[in-house]
């Protein structure tokens, strides 16, 4: 009984939800009130999951943790934003701007770092996996884009080598196009499993 | 430069070069600046997301219970609580019934809009390339056309391939026939191009975020030499 509300309520709401959609216009209107709740729940949920994150690390430092140092420095960070937010409004321009200093930066620089580490892992990707056909396009691929991303064989403007160099760009698509089509029939199946209350089933 | 143009940017690089401290294997002031930006933004969004959504559309309703909204405005209150119950020990079980609605419109929501959104978009465009007008111009076949679209359909057929795991088992290894093992070593290629051209994307992007970086440093450096 414990699971068999949770899966009904997950049934219902998803078939009125595909109901609603396909019988347009009649269903819009519960289409839009459905919408309006979901907006609202995944809201609350996040509220809760970042209160969740605040708790665990005022927890860690309540009970000194090893590196509570930084549950120190999250958790005031955190409220300091929160009560400066209270005060002048999310919209403020001071606010929003002191909110930029810190979070633009940090960014900008954890970005920069991925540049330097992605080196790395590409180098470890011959490492670890070896020559296969994968990771030897993959590599070719890199340097070939790389050397195209320069534009200096497009400014030579032969008129062969533009062709093949437009073929060449439109590779890329061709897997993205896979993996696109895989990864909608995976979602679309494992959107039926949960509309059938067949996900997580086996676990019981 | 004034006062707060230049607080700011002493802000700026004293949090870049915190996050630059992790290439000399330091873990504190890295840590520090990522445990930073994770506090800022929660804060951020949890402001956002009570200021722009749980006001307008679960409180206002509430506070007129005349209105139209107010009944209607009962059952995310209901949803809501059980969710808020999850934050404690006792609660945890309450929390299923609101992340099933969630997980049942999402899914809802998934099939219409993989299908109308991803798959047949791709699919049409696909099988478009093999319409009669393009592959044929004032009578005469284009060659190159013809090519083009053989080349992205078996290339597409080939990537879906790499993922079909259909085989015998034989000593604890997955052994597919010749053929699936073929066709997937081609479908691996298209994947390695494409995974090649997204690195190269991204590594740009990183190397820009890098230099921008650096050149905010060497801005602050410039203004006291």
């Amino acid at each position: 009984m414990k699971r068999l509300l949770p899966l009904i309520i997950g049934a219902l709401s998803g078939l009125v939800v595909l109901a609603a959609m396909f019988f347009v216009p009649q269903g819009s209107a519960i289409l839009s009130v459905v919408l309006n709740w979901v907006i609202v729940v995944a809201s609350v949920a996040l509220l809760v999951a970042i209160a969740s994150l605040v708790l665990t690390h005022l927890r860690f430092i309540a009970k000194g943790k090893k590196g509570f140092l930084l549950n120190i420095v999250l958790v005031v960070s955190f409220i300091t934003t929160l009560v400066l937010g209270i005060l002048f409004g999310v919209d403020d321009p001071i606010f929003l701007r002191l909110v930029g200093a810190i979070i633009r930066p940090i960014e900008t620089a954890l970005l920069g770092l991925v540049a330097l580490v992605m080196m790395s892992a590409a180098m470890k990707i011959f490492r670890e996996r070896g020559w296969s056909a994968l990771t030897v396009s993959f590599g070719v691929s890199a340097i070939v884009f790389l050397i195209l991303g320069l534009g200096f064989l497009q400014n030579l403007k032969i008129p062969l080598l533009n062709e093949a160099i437009r073929i060449v760009e439109g590779l890329p698509m061709i897997g993205a196009r896979g993996l696109l089509i895989g990864i909608g029939i995976g979602l679309l199946m494992m959107a039926f499993r949960v509309l059938f209350g067949m996900e997580g089933s086996e676990n019981e | 430069m004034n006062l707060p143009e230049l607080i700011t940017l002493i802000i700026s690089v004293a949090l870049t070069l915190m996050v630059f401290s992790y290439i000399l294997g330091d873990r504190l002031f890295f840590g520090i600046a990522t445990h930073i930006l994770i506090g800022v933004s929660a804060a951020f969004l949890a402001l956002v997301m009570i200021q722009k959504v749980i006001l307008p559309y679960l409180i206002l309703p509430l506070a007129d219970p005349d209105g139209p909204g107010f009944w209607l405005a009962l059952v995310p209150l209901v949803l809501s609580i059980l969710l808020v119950l999850t934050l404690f020990r006792n609660g945890i079980q309450a929390g299923a019934i609101p992340l099933a609605f969630l997980g049942g419109v999402l899914a809802a929501l998934a099939i219409v809009g993989v299908t109308r959104g991803t798959l047949a978009p791709q699919i049409l465009s696909m099988l478009g390339r093999f319409e009669p007008g393009q592959l044929m111009r004032e009578a005469q076949p284009q060659w190159s056309a013809i090519l083009e679209a053989l080349m992205i359909l078996l290339g597409v057929i080939s990537v879906l391939f790499v993922f079909h795991h259909r085989g015998q088992l034989k000593a604890g290894k997955l052994v597919r026939p010749v053929f699936l093992e073929g066709v997937g070593s081609i479908g691996q290629i298209f994947i390695g191009i494409t995974f090649g051209a997204l690195f190269v994307g991204l590594f740009n992007s990183a190397l820009i975020a890098l230099i921008s970086s650096l050149s905010e440093i060497i801005r602050f450096i410039s203004l006291w030499f």
